[in-house]
């Protein structure tokens, strides 16, 4: 008897962990598919429509515009932060260099820095160089966010390639960089790609930088979110469209790669 | 392993990047911080003032509230990430079909826009049409009509809420990490020694954890500590300024007011606080590592 | 093929030092051992060997080239390795593949290599799997194909039967021999288990500390052992070393009154294989009496293993022996029984 309660209590408790993780989600797609006059009330008798999207689509919103944006920002952003740190993140891994303890320390203080200190230059900076407003400028900014994370996730994913293979080529006749190239690269696929959609996840959801940096050009959709919120209030179904866009490729990505997200969720800390 | 040059040559990229986009901005940032700089009268720096921004920030209530508004948020979603996802972790660790789709569903709130997230709490609690304070109101006749994000306790609340949402699932990842690590043998002997699940709890698992628990305490701290996205899409740091964070509260300062010096010397105090708990955090990192690698 | 020279040979990490200096050479088409406990310095000394390690002082030579300074992959040597070190992302016929595709053979010539290679090594049906479909005795032989797909100057093996099961192990044991034999190319093979190091090598370094403390043939190395170290580490069971001290030409030690031929001096071990004692009653005259304490059925013998006091002796017997535990019992060396006596202090051969 006892256990069988158990059993079920346990189930239910996951099911209550579950709807209360879904329900803002779900509610928010129910509302992106809402009549504006639906959206202002709870009731789930509506008839969905698609006219949110095509609202936000169009001016005066142009989401377009913004996903054009976050997509750049968010794409070279990683295109330059990975490679990088995966490079980085090998010589941490493989070598024992002088001062690596002090470098690697250093890099990872850094991750601890508020955004808010490296803004304030930051937007300095830019406006004297006339880059606010710009997706370059909004690059650059990511690129400190995201580079020490990422040799952190990648230090750990590579620490875990026992390196037998990779002494292994050496012997076969391969020089370091080949070695990298056809033994090194291949085993730690998982792990770039991992860090890959994850420096994405994070560029694509960055706010507070978007906020401060851009006025018209290159808002992304973060903070396009804020524009539904209009002299008539919050325009809700659009928001939620709007919400929408942004989190479905991310979703996407984030389920796609499920097993090794919840690994790099964990790499690094958990040593 | 071997070459020398090439160890460095791979280090050189990522340590350029680091250089730019991070300690040199820094270093901007801490000379401004010892000037007089109105953005709005001037276009380079100002005269050095020594230490008054920072003597200056002590005075100031606007400082003062967001450094307590910032305590209250960080003790709050702490204490409560941590209890929450370390009970999740215990939930999960078990496997089932049922453990398994909650796994794969609390990847979500980590993936969400945090912006987004402000977005729709502020929806949902919206006191006239948002499905919770609706809802609440059918379920609880005396919560009908409260006006959730109108009242100063309430929209800390729903803040505290929002982040816990966003962070748990991912601390509880953390958690079941360390779970993993904690060998099932000794918890099987003590079961065999006849001791209950609460005490083995107690008694074995949690001091274990202990580890864990630290490095998902401190980084949660750090996390906390930098809030600001769902301030400005869920309260504005209203009412009031009583969500006004201390990132929230910087913001303003530097982008509605212009005040570059001033700006600078808060967000420097802030680095402080935050490097003081990293340092400590990355310490602990490098000596259980030694511990792990003995 | 050729000779490796390691000359004043020495590895530092910081200040930790790994392997003192030392030299040692090992001949053209040799079998060279090193045997030793873990942390005993042969793993480092074989990976400064292939390149992996840097040599912190000395000379390191291969067929009569200084190559400290050369890369692994510019001494042509192959390397077996104790988890086999295989490319998990390619399949068996590429990983056995990969060092011709380095030195750039065709596609061509490179298939009909690897094919021949892999016949040689009864892997022909499996070239098309991945390692992780493998058994691990198949993954040791990619390992080995790998290795012996083309013909290197020296051979360097590092533990590579650990992961085996004991079946297995045996077996790969024989062809290992094999293909030396046919082979011919000098060799280095690393292990801590002393039956592979005896039935393996032509010659074996015993190493311990860094240092190599006994560096001659198996059978040497077993009938003389140049200290306790040695003594102890090579059989199985180990040979029984007894303290005790030398008076009158009479070894004496709690149970035991042997007569050797050796001056007098007290703090002395002495040294006797279990196979080089007989088993006699009890009321007759022995090197050693006392009362049984353990039987250890192998199949074709038992290990009979006597108490007496602080000393324990152990002894091979016949298959049938039995006895209660707790019978007085007596031991006598074999006609042309060795003994060995060992300085107590310096652990040195008297």
């Amino acid at each position: 008897m006892k256990r069988i309660f158990l059993w079920w209590g346990e189930r239910a408790l996951l099911l209550l962990v579950s709807c209360i993780v879904l329900f803002p989600i779900l509610w928010m797609f129910l509302t992106a598919f809402k009549r504006p006059r639906d959206a202002y009330s709870i009731s789930l008798h509506f008839k969905p429509t698609l006219s949110n999207f095509v609202t936000v689509f169009s001016d005066p919103w142009n989401l377009g515009e913004m996903v054009v944006n976050s997509v750049t920002v968010a794409a070279t952003t990683v295109l330059i932060a990975v490679p990088c740190a995966a490079l980085a993140a090998y010589s941490f891994s493989r070598f024992r260099v002088r001062g690596r303890k002090f470098l690697f320390f250093l890099i990872l203080s850094t991750q601890f820095i508020p955004a808010v200190v490296i803004i304030l230059p930051f937007f300095l900076m830019f406006r004297t160089l006339g880059l606010l407003d710009t997706r370059i400028a909004l690059i650059v900014v990511n690129l400190a966010i995201v580079t020490p994370f990422v040799i952190w996730m990648l230090k750990g994913f590579i620490d875990a390639i026992p390196t037998d293979s990779e002494e292994a080529a050496l012997i076969d006749g391969a020089s370091r960089f080949r070695v990298i190239r056809d033994i090194v690269l291949p085993m730690a696929a998982p792990g770039v790609l991992t860090a890959t959609i994850f420096c994405f996840i994070l560029t694509w959801n960055e706010f507070l930088f978007a906020l401060i940096l851009t006025r018209r050009n290159a808002v992304t959709l973060p903070v396009g979110l804020v524009s539904f919120r209009t002299e008539q209030g919050d325009l809700w179904n659009l928001m939620s469209a709007a919400g929408v866009m942004i989190t479905v490729p991310i979703f996407i990505m984030a389920l796609l790669i499920q097993k090794h997200f919840t690994r790099g969720m964990t790499a690094g800390a958990v040593k | 392993m071997r070459d020398r040059p090439l160890s460095y040559l791979l280090l050189v990229p990522a340590f350029l990047i680091v250089l730019a986009t991070t300690l040199y901005p820094l270093a901007y940032s801490f000379v401004i911080a010892f000037r007089e700089w109105d953005l709005t009268k001037q276009n380079r720096p100002g005269t050095f003032v020594g230490l008054d921004n920072f003597t200056y920030a002590f005075t100031e209530p606007g400082f003062l509230n967001s450094l307590w508004v910032t305590t209250i948020f960080v003790v709050t979603s702490v204490v409560l990430t941590l209890f929450i996802a370390m009970s999740l972790a215990l939930l999960l660790r078990r496997t089932g079909r049922m453990h398994t789709f909650t796994r794969i569903i609390l990847i979500l709130p980590f993936a969400m826009s945090p912006a987004l997230i402000g977005v729709s709490y502020r929806f949902m609690f919206n006191p006239e049409f948002g499905v919770i304070a609706k809802g609440l109101g059918a379920i609880f006749p005396a919560l009908q009509g409260v006006p959730w994000l109108a009242s100063p306790d309430l929209s800390m609340a729903i803040l505290v809420l929002t982040d816990v949402w966003h962070w748990s699932p991912y601390m509880t990842f953390m958690c079941l990490g360390g779970l993993a690590s904690v060998p099932r043998e000794t918890e099987e002997a003590a079961r065999i020694d006849g001791a209950s699940g609460f005490r083995i709890f107690f008694g074995i698992v949690l001091p274990q954890m202990k580890g864990v628990l630290m490095v998902v305490a401190v980084l949660k701290t750090i996390f906390a500590l930098k809030m600001f996205d769902q301030v400005v899409t869920l309260t504005g740091g209203g009412p009031g300024n009583s969500t006004e964070t201390l990132a929230y509260f910087i913001f303003n300062v530097g982008f509605k007011w212009y005040d570059m010096g001033y700006a600078s010397a808060l967000a420097w105090i802030l680095t402080g606080i935050m490097m003081l708990i990293s340092i400590w955090y990355v310490r602990m990192l490098l000596s259980e590592r030694k511990v792990a690698t003995a | 093929m050729a000779e490796v020279k390691l000359v004043d040979v020495e590895k530092r990490y910081g200040s930790f030092l790994a392997v003192p200096k030392q030299s040692l050479t090992i001949e053209e088409g040799e079998f060279l051992v090193l045997l030793g406990p873990s942390g005993c310095g042969k793993t480092t000394t074989m990976r400064m060997i292939a390149g992996l390690e840097e040599i912190t002082a000395g000379d390191l030579m291969i067929g009569g080239e200084r190559v400290n300074d050369k890369p692994p992959k510019d001494r042509d040597i192959a390397m077996v390795f104790q988890n086999y070190g295989l490319y998990p992302h390619m399949t068996v016929a590429e990983n056995i593949g990969y060092p011709l595709k380095l030195r750039g053979f065709n596609r061509q010539a490179r298939e009909a290599r690897v094919a021949e290679t892999a016949e040689k090594v009864e892997l022909g049906k499996l070239l098309k799997r991945r390692p992780s479909e493998l058994s691990g005795g198949q993954r040791q032989r990619v390992a080995l194909a790998r290795a012996i797909v083309r013909t290197p100057k020296l051979f360097l093996m590092d533990e590579p039967l650990s992961n085996l099961d004991a079946k297995l192990r045996v077996t790969m044991r024989a062809e290992l021999k094999h293909l030396h034999h046919e082979l011919g190319v000098t060799t280095v093979y690393v292990t801590h288990d002393q039956m592979e190091a005896m039935t393996l090598a032509s010659r074996v370094a015993v190493m311990r500390k860094g240092r190599i403390v006994q560096l001659d043939t198996p059978k040497m190395i077993y009938s003389e052992p140049a200290n306790l170290f040695v003594a102890s580490f090579i059989g199985s069971p180990p040979m029984n070393l007894i303290d005790g001290v030398i008076s009158q030409g009479t070894f004496t030690a709690p149970g035991v009154n042997l007569p050797v031929s050796a001056a007098d001096r007290g703090n002395v071990v002495l040294g006797i294989r279990p196979e080089e004692l007989d088993l006699v009653p009890a009321d007759g005259e022995g090197l050693f009496s006392g009362l049984l304490y353990a039987l250890e059925l192998t199949g074709e013998s038992t290990l009979v293993t006597l108490r007496e006091g602080t000393t324990v002796v152990c002894a091979r017997g016949g298959a049938d022996f039995d006895a209660p535990i707790g019978t007085r019992c007596a031991l006598v060396p074999k006609a042309g029984a060795r003994l060995h006596l060992f300085d107590k202090d310096s652990g040195e051969r008297v």
